[in-house]
């Protein structure tokens, strides 16, 4: 069937929220709009996950890894991904499309943003502030963390006092401690990391970690918190709908520019138009502008909510920097989460001497089992021929890594925009990368590759290797409908309500006006949080009927 | 997902010698290809199609200028080995992935590396329980995040 071939449907009733993205950001705001008693629908492009069906419980899982479980949508290749067309970025953004999104194959560390990561134009003199503050988000951090389940401890020097985590942190680890007391010979700070991660049994039906080294391959336990375990069953219970396998082809608009609701292709290939009160974005920072993108209309002539120019402008990644260390004894590795059980701040705010502005977090990291390490892991692969099972002998279970996350600024010229040939198998214009590593992000990755140098010679690493920025690392995709008070200078308000159409919000990663240097997902859910906690006290208009 | 069934174009002959020279004997083991871990490098393969796509294409470029790659002696297999690698390294890598995936997979190599053969769930490893003590030293530190 081809795309003329199809009449539209309309679906039935107006819904008063229709979401798109059924991820990290749409599940929390689903569930609390559903709670509150609105008509909540959801169109999610993928589908349900069968945990028993994860990457990690097949014997095939590294082959699974590489490909149809693979980080990358452009070597996954299922039907419901789309295509992004990256050859101009030295960076792959990585993703997955289902209900849960990428929190199905997140690593779930789950930092939080600091205070200064706020304000970086008054304090650095660089990008632009953010226009609310770290105190006016701080109880939706602390609600996430309750939904989602939070293992970890308060008392972290390097960030603000916070609320007591729901779980204690995961295990350390001999392999674990052997960085630990590197940082502290080096008087460096380091602390068991935030973890969604049940470190015991929390949350409904879900077990404690059993430290399977294999959480960012799905996780058949439900210990890994994503959100089609945590905020989806509250949202169904609440009477939301969502619709998975349903591909939105464009957000609709009326004569005055107000949104509709949403085309889009159902399971089986039938267009279709939901109609709605208000249209919430959460496809994330590459889906979400190219919708918009893709939503242009005569009253939107440049794109949906893009009379500021600046969808699709500004994308920041974080680019990764990663140190692996070896280790003249085993420390079987592979045992327990691969990434995110400590991590270190050292090197967080900003100081000039340095070289440049902003700074990193390092993220402790594991490895993995034999197939992983001589296909490489973090480094190059081991030999083939001579001297092959030698040296996977030394490198097995006596492997470590630190992680470089990174702030990336936003640049205006780091953009996504529609390819003007590639498209989805339905025939909707795919989105294009244009991403360039600004100096001042080389020069703090450089920095803290010297310094991860000094921790791993600290605890004995006998060889050290560096991948400077690595390609299959752009998880965090951010800055692409930034947030400001200036309808000239941003795409969304405070609340995350789009400037030009006032039934329209986005609440992925791509309103942030920064990426600070911290995994983004908690800050995501957290502004999810404050829009959903918006409308309900705000918009009553929203509302059809009473429930 | 479907599996493949393996095509003519791939000669289960060349994929086995090939294993040979990538993965060579250890231990009480012999070289991959005489463990007989060609048929399973081809079956997985097919188990994706892009992936299935990049190793047929791998296959066929090695053998449009290796058509006498199994007769050579040893030393000259590594060397076509070698320039394969140096001028089609995209391809190479399916190769050499697929090989190690398969190799390492077999318990007969578990057994000789003293891995435990299994999935990573549902099973999963036994940690040493999270102990406060370790915060001992890092909790003396003041505060130093930036306030604003």
């Amino acid at each position: 069937m081809t795309n003329k071939d199809r009449t539209t449907e309309r679906d039935g009733e107006t819904v008063d929220i229709l979401v798109i993205g059924a991820g990290a950001s749409g599940g929390a705001a689903s569930a609390w709009l559903a709670e509150a008693g609105f008509d909540v629908m959801c169109l999610e492009q993928g589908f349900w996950q069968d945990a028993s069906k994860y990457a990690s419980a097949s014997p095939d899982y590294e082959f699974e890894m590489m490909t149809n479980w693979a980080i990358d949508p452009n070597v996954r290749q299922r039907a419901e991904d789309y295509p992004v067309n990256v050859s101009e970025s030295p960076v792959t953004p990585v993703m997955f499309n289902g209900v849960g999104g990428s929190t199905i194959l997140w690593s779930a560390h789950t930092p939080r943003f600091h205070p200064s990561d706020f304000r970086v134009k008054t304090l650095d003199g660089v990008a632009d502030d953010w226009p609310i503050t770290y105190d006016e988000l701080e109880e939706y951090y602390d609600l996430n963390d309750e939904v989602m389940g939070c293992s970890g401890i308060s008392g972290d020097p390097a960030n603000p006092p916070r609320s007591p985590r729901q779980m204690p942190p995961l295990p350390i680890g001999d392999d674990g401690m052997r960085l630990v007391n590197a940082f502290e010979k080096l008087g460096w700070h380091w602390w068991p990391s935030d973890s969604y991660i049940n470190s015991q049994r929390y949350g409904e039906g879900r077990d404690a970690c059993n430290f399977c080294g294999h959480n960012h391959m799905g996780c058949y336990q439900r210990a890994k918190s994503s959100t089609d375990l945590t905020y989806w069953p509250r949202a169904l219970r609440s009477g939301a709908v969502i619709k998975t396998g349903a591909r939105v082809r464009r957000i609709t608009t009326d004569a005055a520019g107000r949104a509709t609701g949403a085309d889009y292709i159902d399971s089986k290939g039938q267009e279709r138009h939901q109609s709605a009160r208000a249209v919430i974005m959460a496809a994330n920072g590459i889906g979400t502008p190219r919708l918009l993108l893709n939503s242009a209309s005569d009253s939107h002539p440049e794109g949906l909510a893009n009379s500021s120019g600046l969808v699709g402008k500004n994308l920041m990644f974080h680019p990764f920097a990663m140190i692996t260390g070896v280790f003249p004894e085993k420390m079987n590795s592979w045992r327990g989460p691969l990434s995110n059980f400590a991590m270190s701040q050292e090197f967080y705010e900003t100081d000039r001497s340095r070289g440049f502005v902003r700074g990193y977090t390092y993220q402790f990291q594991r490895s993995l089992g034999p197939a992983w390490v001589a296909r490489g892991g973090f480094t190059d692969p081991i030999p083939w021929g001579q001297g092959h099972h030698e040296e996977l002998e030394k490198r097995l279970g006596s492997m470590m890594g630190m992680a470089v996350i990174g702030e990336d600024l936003p640049e205006l010229h780091n953009t996504v925009d529609l390819d003007p040939e590639l498209t989805d198998s339905d025939g909707i214009p795919a989105p294009r990368i244009r991403y360039t590593l600004s100096q001042n992000s080389r020069d703090q990755l450089d920095h803290a590759i010297a310094n991860a140098k000094k921790v791993f010679e600290t605890a004995g690493a006998s060889d050290i290797y560096v991948d400077p920025m690595m390609q299959q690392s752009g998880w965090h995709l951010m800055g692409t409908a930034r947030m400001g008070n200036d309808p000239a200078g941003s795409v969304v308000n405070r609340w995350g309500q789009t400037h030009d159409v006032d039934n329209l919000f986005i609440i992925d990663g791509s309103i942030f006006v920064t990426g600070a240097a911290v995994n983004p997902t908690p800050t995501i859910q957290a502004l999810a949080l404050r829009t959903a906690d918006h409308i309900v006290a705000e918009r009553a208009d929203l509302k059809g009927r009473a429930r | 997902m479907s599996t493949r069934t393996p095509n003519a174009e791939v000669s289960e002959a060349v994929v086995s010698a090939l294993l040979d020279c990538l993965i060579p004997a250890a231990g009480n083991l012999p070289s991959a290809g005489n463990m007989g871990l060609a048929t399973e490098v081809i079956r997985l393969a097919g188990g994706q199609p892009r992936f299935w796509g990049l190793f047929t294409r791998a296959i066929a470029t090695f053998n449009s200028t290796n058509s006498e790659f199994v007769k050579l002696t040893g030393d000259d297999q590594d060397l076509a080995i070698r320039s394969f690698e140096v001028d089609h390294p995209d391809l190479f890598g399916a190769l050499l992935d697929i090989s190690y995936i398969v190799y390492y997979k077999d318990p007969r190599v578990h057994e000789r590396i003293g891995w435990e053969g299994k999935p990573p769930q549902p099973d999963g490893n036994v940690m040493t329980p999270w102990d406060e003590s370790v915060l001992d030293s890092a909790r003396k530190r003041e505060p130093f995040w930036r306030r604003v």
